[in-house]
C-alpha cells in the first residue's frame, strides 16, 4: 500500500475512533450534557484537515519525519482507546463501589473478559494445531509461487493426516513418512528421474521445514499469550490503583495523564516478568525456534536457487569468506612492504650520512 | 457514598479537542522538516584514514595550541557513531574542542554481506589498531588518549590490555565490563544464567549472516517497551508546536533507530564469550588467539557511568576497577540514563570539563 493511503487509512481510523467514543461519551461518563452532535461535528473537522496536512508530507520530507507523523496518530489512537477501556471497567465497578457492593469481583469478571478477547487470536492459533491439514494449507502458502511445481505433487496428493490431532511436529513427520513410502512403493520407483530425485530431496527439506514451522508457532503462541497475560494482569492493577485514589476523593487530571499513570504501571509489572526465568525461557524458545526455522528456508531456498543456476546464499557466504581471507592476506602483505619499505629508505639514508650501512659489522663496511 | 469520576468529564472533553489541535500544528510543522534540517553532525572534520567501511575522522581543532596528546573516540559497533556530535548544542565533541582536546574519531560504517566474518579480532588487532597507528603517526609516534564509549569501551580495554604501549590515557564511558550482573536485561536476556535455554548465538548468526539491525533495535525496545513506545509519544505532544523541539526530537529518532546490522562472527563472538560465558573478568577472552588479561592494563583510566542506566546497569561498569591493574584509577557518575550521558543538558555542562582536567592532570 501507498504511504498516502496508508496515512488516510489511519486517518479515517482514527477519525472513526473518535467518533465512536464521542457517542459513546455520555453512556461512559455519566455527567456529560449531550453535545455529542457537536464533538462529532468537530471530529469531523479534524480528520479533514489531518488529511490535507498529511499531503503536505512529501517524499522530501525524509523517512524518519513521516515514521514520527504516523506514529503521532497512532499514539492519538492508542490513547483514545485505552480511555474508552478504562472508562468501561470504571462503568462497570463504579455503581458497586458507591454501593457499598463487591466491586472486586466486578472487575476480575471485566478483566476475564478482556483475557478472552486479547486471547482470542492465539487460541484461534491453538486450534488450527488441532487441524494438520489446515496447518499444513498455511505453511504451503507460505512457499506458493516458490515451491512450484515442486509442491505440486504434494497439493494433488491425497493429503490426509488431519487424524494427527495433536499437532506434534514429530508425529506429523511420521505420517509424512508413511505417506513418503508409499509414495514410493508405487509410482516414485517408477519416475526416477535425476530431476524427480532432486524433487524428493527438496520435498524432505520442505517437511523438515513444516516441523520447524510449527516449533516456530508453538514458541510464538507460548509468548504472545504471555505477553497477553501479563497486559491483563496490569490492567487489573492498575484499575485497583485508580479505586484506591478516588476512594480517597481524587480523579486524574487529564487523558494524557492517565496514559502516563497506565505507562508507569504496565511497564513495571512487565519489568518484574521480563526478569523472571520462566519469561527468559519462553522468549529464548522463541528466538531460538524462529532461528531454526529461518535455518530450513534457507536450505530451501538454496535447493531452488540452485535449480536455477543461481548462487545459493550458502555459496555466496563462501565466496564473502575467501575474500574476507584474500583481503585480511593483502593487508599484512601491504604491511610487511611497508615495513620493508621503511627499513631500506632508513638504511639507505644512514649509508648517505656515513657511508657504511648500518647494520654491517665495522670491519666488513 | 457520591463515588468520584475517574477523569472529569468536561476537562477530558476540552483536552481531547486540545490534543487533536496539537496534532494539526504537528503535522503542518513536521510537513515543513525536511530532512536536511536534522541532519546530524554539528563539528567540521577531516577524513584522515579509510579502511574497509571505516573512516577515521579528525575534527577541526577550535583553539590554536590543542592538547599535546590527541584523543581517539571509539564507539560502540551497534548504533552509529553520530551520537556525539548529534547538534551545536548537543555535542560532546563540540565542547571537547572548545576546551582544547585534539578529537579523533572512528566511524565504524554499515556492515555489508561481505563483512559477515570479520571477527573481534578484526576489530580490536585490526581497525583500532589500524586507526591507532594513523593517529600517533600524525603525532609524533606517542601514545594516545582513547575516550571509549559503551561496547567500545569493552573493545578498548580489550586493547589496551594487548597494546598497552599505544595508549597513554584511557577513558571508559557506560562500558560494560562485568556481563553477569542481573540487573541488566541485555545481559539476563542474552542467556547469563539461562546458558542454553537462552539464546542460541551460534544459530542465530548461522542463519542470518550479519545480525540485522531492526533485531537490535527490537530488543533494546523490548527494555522498556511501553516508556519508548508509547510514553515517549505522548511526550511528543507537548513539543508539536515548536519547530526546534521537534528537530530535536527528530534527530534523536534518526539515531535510535539507524542500527546497522552486526558483522555475524564478532556478534557471535561478543556475545558468547562476553555476555554469556563473562570471560572479559575471568581472563578467558581470547583475541587474536591471545588472551586478554585487564591486569595489563596499567595506564590511568578515567571511568564514567550512568546512575540509571537500563542498557549498561552501574554495577557492571563500577566493576572495572577490580580487574584492571592501573594504580591511577578514577570513578566518575553522572545522575542519567545510558542516552541521557549524550545529551542531557547537565552531562553536557559537567562531563566535558571533567575530561579535560582530567587529562590536563596527567600529561
Amino acid at each position: 500500500m501507498h504511504w498516502t493511503e496508508q496515512t488516510e487509512t489511519m486517518v479515517n481510523a482514527l477519525a472513526e475512533t473518535q467518533k465512536q467514543m464521542w457517542n459513546n461519551w455520555v453512556a461512559l461518563m455519566p455527567g456529560v450534557p449531550s453535545p455529542t452532535d457537536v464533538y462529532s461535528d468537530v471530529t469531523n473537522q479534524i480528520s479533514e484537515e489531518a488529511a490535507e496536512g498529511f499531503k503536505a508530507l512529501t517524499a522530501e520530507s525524509g523517512q524518519v519525519v513521516r515514521d514520527v507523523a504516523e506514529r503521532l496518530l497512532t499514539t492519538q489512537n492508542e490513547m483514545l482507546r485505552f480511555l474508552e477501556l478504562s472508562l468501561r471497567a470504571w462503568k462497570a465497578i463504579a455503581p458497586k463501589i458507591e454501593s457499598g457492593e463487591d466491586w472486586q469481583t466486578v472487575l476480575r469478571n471485566f478483566t476475564d473478559n478482556l483475557r478472552e478477547q486479547l486471547l482470542h487470536f492465539p487460541q484461534e492459533i491453538q486450534k488450527a494445531f488441532q487441524d494438520s491439514d489446515e496447518l499444513w494449507r498455511l505453511y504451503r502458502e507460505q512457499w506458493k509461487g516458490l515451491v512450484q511445481p515442486w509442491a505440486e505433487s504434494l497439493r494433488r496428493a491425497p493429503w490426509r493426516v488431519g487424524q494427527a490431532s495433536t499437532g506434534n511436529g514429530p508425529a506429523l513427520i511420521e505420517f509424512t513418512n508413511l505417506y513418503w513410502d508409499a509414495y514410493e512403493r508405487t509410482f516414485g520407483r517408477l519416475l526416477e528421474s535425476p530431476s524427480l530425485g532432486y524433487t524428493r530431496e527438496l520435498n524432505e527439506d520442505l517437511l523438515k521445514g513444516f516441523d520447524a514451522w510449527l516449533d516456530y508457532r508453538r514458541a510464538s503462541f507460548e509468548y504472545q499469550v504471555t505477553l497477553g497475560e501479563t497486559w491483563v494482569q496490569a490492567f487489573e492493577k492498575f484499575m485497583r490503583q485508580r479505586v484506591a485514589l478516588a476512594e480517597q476523593g481524587e480523579t486524574v487530571p487529564g487523558v494524557r495523564k492517565l496514559l502516563f499513570l497506565w505507562v508507569n504501571v504496565v511497564e513495571h509489572v512487565f519489568t518484574e516478568v521480563f526478569r523472571s526465568e520462566e519469561y527468559i525461557r519462553i522468549q529464548g524458545n522463541l528466538v531460538n525456534a524462529a532461528t531454526a526455522y529461518r535455518l530450513c528456508e534457507r536450505e530451501i531456498v538454496d535447493g531452488f536457487l540452485k535449480t536455477s543456476h543461481l548462487a545459493s546464499r550458502s555459496e555466496l557466504d563462501e565466496a564473502y569468506r575467501r575474500i574476507y581471507e584474500l583481503r585480511k592476506e593483502v593487508k599484512e602483505l601491504r604491511k610487511a612492504v611497508h615495513a620493508i619499505k621503511g627499513e631500506v629508505s632508513t638504511q639507505a639514508s644512514n649509508e648517505d650520512a656515513g657511508g657504511r650501512p648500518a647494520d654491517l659489522p665495522r670491519d666488513t663496511a | 457514598m457520591q463515588f468520584p469520576q475517574l477523569l472529569n468529564p468536561h476537562d477530558t472533553a476540552c483536552e481531547l479537542i486540545d490534543l487533536n489541535h496539537k496534532v494539526l500544528k504537528g503535522i503542518e510543522n513536521l510537513g515543513r522538516i525536511r530532512e536536511q534540517d536534522i541532519q546530524a553532525g554539528a563539528s567540521p572534520k577531516e577524513e584522515i584514514y579509510r579502511e574497509d567501511n571505516l573512516v577515521l575522522y579528525r575534527y577541526t581543532p577550535m583553539v590554536d595550541q590543542p592538547f599535546r596528546v590527541p584523543i581517539l573516540i571509539v564507539y560502540a559497533l551497534v548504533n552509529r557513531p553520530y551520537m556525539v556530535d548529534l547538534q551545536e548544542d548537543r555535542s560532546l565533541v563540540r565542547n571537547l574542542l572548545k576546551l582544547g582536546l585534539d578529537v579523533y574519531l572512528i566511524d565504524w560504517g554499515y556492515p555489508g554481506r561481505a563483512d559477515r566474518w570479520l571477527t573481534l579480532d578484526d576489530y580490536i588487532n585490526g581497525y583500532i589498531n589500524n586507526c591507532v597507528d594513523a593517529v600517533r603517526e600524525r603525532h609524533g609516534g606517542d601514545p594516545i588518549n582513547i575516550l571509549s564509549i559503551c561496547q567500545g569501551g569493552t573493545l578498548s580495554l580489550c586493547y589496551t590490555a594487548l597494546h598497552p604501549n599505544k595508549v597513554k590515557n584511557l577513558i571508559t564511558m557506560v562500558t560494560p565490563v562485568d556481563f553477569h550482573v542481573k540487573e541488566g536485561f541485555a545481559n539476563l536476556w542474552a542467556g547469563c544464567d539461562a546458558g542454553s535455554k537462552g539464546m542460541n548465538f551460534d544459530a542465530l548468526v548461522d542463519a542470518f549472516g550479519n545480525i540485522p539491525g531492526e533485531f537490535m533495535n527490537l530488543g533494546f525496545l523490548m527494555m522498556k517497551p511501553f516508556t519508548l513506545g508509547l510514553g515517549k509519544y505522548l511526550e511528543m505532544f507537548d513539543i508539536l508546536d515548536n519547530e526546534e523541539k521537534l528537530r530535536n526530537f527528530l534527530r534523536m529518532e534518526e539515531w535510535i533507530f539507524d542500527s546497522p546490522d552486526q558483522a555475524g562472527e564478532a556478534y557471535r563472538q561478543f556475545m558468547k564469550d562476553f555476555y554469556q560465558g563473562n570471560k572479559l573478568i575471568k581472563g578467558e577472552v581470547k583475541i587474536g588467539g591471545k588472551p586478554v588479561d585487564l591486569s595489563k592494563v596499567r595506564v590511568p583510566v578515567l571511568n564514567v557511568y550512568a546512575e540509571e542506566d537500563h542498557l549498561v546497569p552501574p554495577p557492571s561498569s563500577i566493576a572495572l576497577q577490580r580487574y584492571i591493574g592501573s594504580t591511577d584509577y578514577t570513578l566518575r557518575s553522572f545522575p542519567v540514563g545510558h542516552i541521557g550521558m549524550y545529551v542531557s543538558g547537565k552531562v553536557q555542562r559537567d562531563l566535558p570539563p571533567t575530561i579535560a582536567q582530567w587529562l590536563k592532570e596527567r600529561g
